[in-house]
């Protein structure tokens, strides 16, 4: 059992509550806080030596983000 | 190891659970689409405890899968709720007039050097930025259309491998280079999203 894997499991657990119950209760602030279990689960993938998907995986949390902000940005203009 | 596994398999468990309990008490639906996400990120966990190639090999296609249902549900959301009025003119700033044909000159020249699939990410998101950035007015037909010789040019190093092995040189420069333009182009795309008049 390795620092890594301890590590990534410890900020995944904190990371699902901080978004779960996230104060003050916007969509600002969920999303910046998914970045914090998406660090777990990168830390886990380190452990286990899985490059590859660890490079897809933030490749592809960049584009999500940019999608779910594209999301915000229409409500803005049309609320 | 096994102990390893165990531990791993209770934290992300319980993960899950909280993960679906504040999915099961929210009724706003971009707060849902949001935790969507998280859940998504929580099963990847289950996955990558695996541990092994398999995970990598199951991984991979749950992240697509998970990027596109990502966009057709904010897709969905978006006429359901009759957001219509598309978004003014995003950021201006200068680095983003000047930056995008640097650096996505040096992604696209660094993307054909590796070529393959990692290639074509690569120059993928050198497109994509560009697109973002300066705003596109492209005829995606033909993008589409290169994507799908591509495509068969990459089937057809397949054949190349099984039918006649000694050429499997030519195949292998083949495979790279097509699934190169097919990465790339489908990339591509996704820069497109901001809106304009042939996406």
């Amino acid at each position: 059992m390795n620092t890594a894997f301890i590590l990534g499991f410890v900020i995944l657990a904190l990371g699902v509550l901080s978004v779960a119950f996230v104060r003050p209760k916007t969509y600002v602030a969920r999303l910046i806080n998914l970045e914090i279990p998406a660090w777990g689960l990168l830390l886990i993938m380190l452990a286990y030596d899985e490059a590859l998907a660890l490079m897809t995986f933030v490749a592809v949390t960049a584009i999500s983000t940019f999608v779910i902000v594209r999301l915000m940005e229409w409500r803005d203009a049309s609320c | 190891m096994i102990q390893d596994y165990s531990l791993g398999l209770l934290v992300a468990f319980a993960a899950m659970g909280v993960a679906f309990f504040a999915m099961m008490r929210e009724t706003d639906g971009l707060h849902r689409l949001l935790l969507t996400d998280l859940i998504e990120v929580v099963s990847l966990a289950f996955i990558a405890l695996i541990g092994t190639d398999l995970a990598e090999a199951l991984i991979l296609p749950g992240l697509v899968v998970g990027t596109s249902e990502l966009i057709a549900l904010s897709e969905i959301y978006r006429i359901k709720e009759g957001y219509t009025r598309p978004p003014d003119a995003g950021l201006q700033i200068e680095v983003m007039e000047s930056a995008p044909g640097i650096l996505a000159a040096l992604l696209v020249v660094y993307g054909i050097v590796l070529s393959g699939f990692s290639g074509g990410v690569v120059a993928g998101l050198g497109v994509l930025f560009y697109f973002l950035c300066r705003g596109h007015n492209e005829r995606f037909e033909l993008i589409e259309t290169a994507s799908g010789y591509s495509w068969a040019l990459w089937i057809i190093a397949f054949f190349i491998f099984m039918i006649l092995p000694q050429y499997w040189f030519f195949a292998v420069m083949l495979s790279g280079s097509a699934i190169l333009v097919k990465v790339m182009a489908k990339m591509s795309l996704i820069g497109t999203m901001r809106g304009g008049p042939n996406a």
